[in-house]
């Protein structure tokens, strides 16, 4: 058995240890007693001399109790009570290994946090890995949704889920908290929170009742959202307000949990949704605006599942063949709802994995290289305790003792750190799931730190732990403290560890960098500066048609220009930068081309431009006209196209005059040709078709407003002009364009600062790892060095010899680092914009930094030697 | 522990147990027998020390126990030497020689000049 295991087993079989401690010791005892009985004693007599020869039994006892128990701890004790003394000693060194402890752990226990909220912890729902994503594919489109008819149909054929819902997400607006707010409305079934096991915090989750035609208007608020419009108010529940011109009661509260696809304010039963019980909407099968979720039975596999959509699709199929044409191939899928919450953050969430691995492994070698530094120092004293007889393993556990309690302090610091760098991490990572909320400082998170902290301290003391064993034995009977191993040799190759890995994170950064630079700098075709930009939401009841809709665009528009130093105001659909901008994808048809399968049809984004859209925006028109008021709802119905749609259909012809038509029947005059502009700054443009707001006045709008005169002082009077049109109208997103620019940015900004952090601070250890490792080893050469100088050697000589030393050593470690470079490069791909991930420029620009990092690290040192007293560099010992 | 160094070095005991059990396994008494028989009396062990000893050696992994029916039949607890015990047993005779070499020039050396 293991020593360890025997200590351990002391820890829980105390009481037969003492048995047959007892009687391990009655039998020496009689033994004894029978060879003195055997010499001829009486047997009293024996047992007598036998007890006096062997002593107090108690005090044999305890002393073997002493070893059982107390040794395991007390050796503990006595090391951590002999480390810090020691380390006491050695403020400086605890300092620096501490502080680069919390940061190597502080990196890590960030990350991880993160990591575990958002996929390790299952979704904090019921049954939350029985919950998938279903969607509807065909040829060409990833996600056609679900339409009323799909998901009764899914319903009713699957055996394989007991349930299945539905959600889409909306905008109303909402009279009756403390000012008309655009609230982002979830609307789903009614049974939806019964079937992902969110039970509400307050009141009631919706009953089939509230899903009838003519049911009365319900809302379920969410945890955040009820806080904050109505402060957390509990006796919230059975208060009346207004959507849709409708009165609402609210009826529930549900508990503070993520919601998928995004986080809504509220939430109402699908009946509510006058878009969602649109005819057409109900009528059609194979497409429609709901996401669905199913929950799988107990006990049914992912392969069972996925059989059971096919069942359901193919015989959708043979009964609605107009509704599932061959050609277009229709397929159900499920994915878990689990790995959706995260979907497009992996290589995020993997490159931060990554990172802070890198940075654990620097802090790593770093801290091993100066604690054999420090082994160094102490080697005398460690050889001196050997040959005095102390146990070399006891030695060895010392050594640990301290890192770890080094590893634990600096443990302790980094979770500080990771407690401070928490909020830019959950602001970040809320970008991309709503599961961010989950992320926190819980027990796994501490328990992760603490495990990291002792491994860190053990891989980081093992290195000078073992070799001062290694080296022990054979210097035990000399300890003068000069050893036959080579400490610098194990010093070198920690340092090639961290050049090589600070390369490949001095890679990453400059590759991000480069790439946020190229996309900072991209011309979007139009210029963003002087302009504001914000959305409206018109309360769809009260401007219930295109006439009133027209002429409230009309009034604002009006209202708008009279607002002092705006020079234009246009409304769009949407515009650039936005999440929504890259809407509507659309098919359409050239009049006089042949008619081809609706797969191979011309396609273009659809988008919607007021008379003076162009002109806010600064987009040059290249042919034709833009928009103009007597493109009325009566007129001839007309489009701008942008210049990729023109060269691609209309090679070197002007397409002015051309028609076009979406479904063949209603067709639309090209009035004018336009510049491609980017709807996002790493995306080419697209092809796009403008249709003029008149003719299609719709809801959402999002306004630019170009302006002479200072925003922040035309913003008030913006949004003055808006309330004195409609004070009911609530003002969303009110900022600049520049802001919305770089806000669209955020996301690779905020990857690139990590990166950027973090190589500049393994830039930083690894400098001062070359420095030291340099410094050691000019302060060993001493006398050599005085001798080369006597004889001749020049100072400049001298120095380029040094400073050669740390060159070679950053050269090997930067050669590695290229070829670790070049294989992960790959995962940063997806995440560059015009930069390969082989980028020459980065390569030889982070070469040289490194290079030129390297040998101002060696200059002190280097300096130092020239400036050796060849007499009393010859004079030392 | 004051107890253990009128008797013997430290670490002195602890060797001599693992050069007995390398013979062969052997109880506590066995083991203090064997060790004041082959010193010709010389050496005696303390049982105060001897079972310390054994249960730290025992910790330490160098040595491991088991329960044996004895001579007279009577259980008893034998300790074996382990494979780390052998190893140790090994560079604890190596340094033992050195040392008792260096002390022995000492020694030799300090006659010398005094005569």
């Amino acid at each position: 058995m293991p020593g360890w295991l025997v200590r351990i087993r002391t820890l829980f079989r105390r009481s037969r240890m003492e048995r047959e401690l007892d009687a391990e010791l009655s039998f020496h005892l009689d033994m004894q007693a029978a060879q003195y009985e055997a010499r001829g004693m009486s047997p009293q007599a024996a047992r007598r001399a036998a007890r006096q020869l062997f002593g107090g039994v108690e005090g044999i006892k305890d002393g073997v109790r002493d070893t059982w128990l107390t040794r395991l701890f007390e050796t503990t004790v006595q090391d951590a009570r002999y480390g810090v003394r020691g380390l006491r000693k050695h403020k400086g060194y605890a300092i620096a290994v501490i502080a680069t402890m919390a940061l190597g752990i502080g990196a890590n226990s960030a990350i991880f946090s993160v990591v575990n909220a958002v996929v390790l912890q299952p979704l904090p729902y019921e049954r939350g890995n029985d919950l998938f994503l279903l969607r509807q594919e065909r040829t060409g489109r990833e996600n056609t949704y679900f339409s009323l008819a799909d998901i009764a149909d899914v319903t009713s054929m699957s055996t394989a889920m007991d349930a299945v819902v539905e959600s889409h997400d909306m905008y109303f607006i909402l009279v009756g908290a403390v000012e008309p707010a655009r609230v982002s409305t979830g609307v789903v079934s009614w049974d939806y929170f019964d079937t992902l096991g969110i039970r509400p915090l307050l009141g009631r989750s919706f009953v089939a009742a509230d899903d009838s035609m003519h049911a009365e208007g319900t809302l379920i608020l969410t945890y955040e959202y009820w806080q904050r419009a109505f402060k957390g108010d509990p006796n919230i529940i059975g208060r009346r307000v207004e959507m849709n011109d409708r009165a609402h009661t609210i009826v529930g509260i549900l508990p503070d949990v993520p919601t998928y696809p995004q986080a809504n304010d509220v939430y109402m039963p699908r009946s509510a949704c006058p878009f969602r019980m649109d005819a057409e909407e109900i009528d059609r099968r194979g497409s429609g605006m709901a996401e669905a979720i199913g929950r799988r039975k107990p006990g049914v596999s992912d392969r069972e599942l996925q059989a059971d959509l096919d069942r359901i699709s193919a015989r959708l199929q043979a009964a609605y063949p107009d509704a599932y044409p061959a050609a277009r191939a229709h397929r159900f899928t499920a994915t878990p709802l689990r790995a959706e919450f995260t979907r497009g953050f992996e290589t995020a969430l993997a490159i931060m994995l990554a990172t802070s691995a890198f940075i654990l492994l620097i802090v790593c070698a770093s801290v091993a290289n100066l604690s054999v530094a420090r082994a160094m120092r102490r080697e005398g004293e460690l050889a001196l305790r050997t040959a005095l007889g102390a146990n070399t393993s006891r030695l060895f556990r010392q050594l640990l003792t301290e890192h770890v309690m080094l590893s634990l302090a600096g443990g302790a610091a980094g979770l500080l750190l990771a407690f401070i760098g928490m909020n830019l991490l959950v602001g970040y990572v809320e970008r991309f799931t709503t599961r961010a909320t989950e992320i926190r400082l819980d027990t796994t998170v501490l328990l992760f730190t603490l495990g990291l902290s002792i491994a860190t301290g053990v891989f980081a003391g093992v290195i000078p732990a073992l070799s001062h064993r290694l080296t022990s034995r054979r210097t035990a009977p000399y300890a003068n403290g000069h050893a036959p191993v080579n400490w610098q040799k194990i010093r070198r190759a920690l340092i090639v560890t961290q050049v090589a890995t600070s390369f490949m994170l001095l890679i990453g950064a400059g590759l991000m960098l480069r790439s946020l630079w190229k996309l900072a700098s991209v011309e979007p075709g139009f210029t963003t500066d002087h302009v504001l930009t914000m959305q409206l939401d018109m309360n769809f009841t009260k401007y219930n048609t295109k006439e009133l809709r027209g002429a409230h665009l009309d009034q604002l528009v009006e209202r708008l220009r009279a607002v002092p130093g705006v020079v234009h105001v246009g409304a769009g659909g949407s515009v650039p930068f936005l999440e929504n901008a890259a809407q509507g994808l659309g098919y359409f048809l050239i009049e006089g081309r042949a008619n081809v399968d609706e797969t191979l049809r011309p396609r273009a984004a659809l988008k919607i431009a007021s008379d003076d859209y162009f002109r806010a925006m600064d987009i040059s028109l290249i042919s034709g006209r833009f928009f103009l008021p007597s493109d009325s709802l009566s007129s001839e119905k007309v489009v701008i196209i942008n210049d990729s749609v023109a060269r691609r259909y209309w090679p070197g012809a002007d397409p002015i005059g051309c028609r076009i038509s979406g479904d063949g029947e209603e067709w639309y005059t090209i009035v004018g040709v336009i510049a491609n502009v980017r709807q996002q700054l790493a995306l080419e443009p697209t092809d796009e078709v403008y249709r003029p707001m008149r003719q299609l006045p719709y809801v959402t709008t999002n306004w630019l407003i170009r302006s002479t005169s200072d925003l922040a002082v035309v913003a008030p009077l913006v949004r003055q002009a808006v309330r004195d049109v409609d004070p009911d109208q609530p003002i969303y997103r009110l900022r600049s364009m520049d802001d919305v620019r770089s806000a669209s940015l955020a996301p690779p900004r905020v990857i690139t600062i990590l990166l950027g952090l973090f190589a500049a601070l393994a830039l930083f250890i690894t400098a001062t790892g070359i420095g030291g490792v340099i410094a050691f080893s000019v302060s060993q050469r001493t006398r050599e060095l005085g001798v080369r100088v006597a004889f001749g050697a020049t100072r400049a000589g001298l120095v380029s010899m040094i400073v050669g030393e740390g060159i070679r050593l950053a050269l090997t470690g930067l050669a590695i680092g290229a070829i670790g470079a070049v294989f992960l490069g790959g995962v940063l791909s997806s995440m560059l914009y015009a930069v390969q991930p082989t980028d020459v420029i980065t390569y030889l620009s982070v070469s040289s930094l490194l290079l030129a990092v390297a040998v101002l690290s060696c200059l002190v040192p280097a300096l130092r030697a020239a400036m050796i007293n060849p007499m009393d560099a010859l004079r030392v010992a | 522990m004051a107890r253990q160094k009128q008797d013997l070095l430290q670490g002195t005991l602890d060797m001599l147990i693992l050069q007995t059990l390398a013979l062969e396994p052997m109880h506590g008494w066995g083991i203090s027998l064997r060790i004041q028989q082959i010193s010709r009396e010389v050496l005696q062990v303390n049982q105060g020390s001897l079972y310390p000893a054994l249960h730290r050696l025992e910790q330490q992994g160098w040595i491991d126990s088991e329960w044996d029916a004895s001579e007279n039949n009577r259980q008893a607890k034998y300790y074996r030497l382990t494979r780390t015990g052998k190893k140790q047993l090994a560079e604890e005779r190596e340094n033992w020689a050195r040392m008792t070499d260096a002390v022995g020039r000492i020694l030799q050396g300090g006659m010398k000049t005094e005569g």
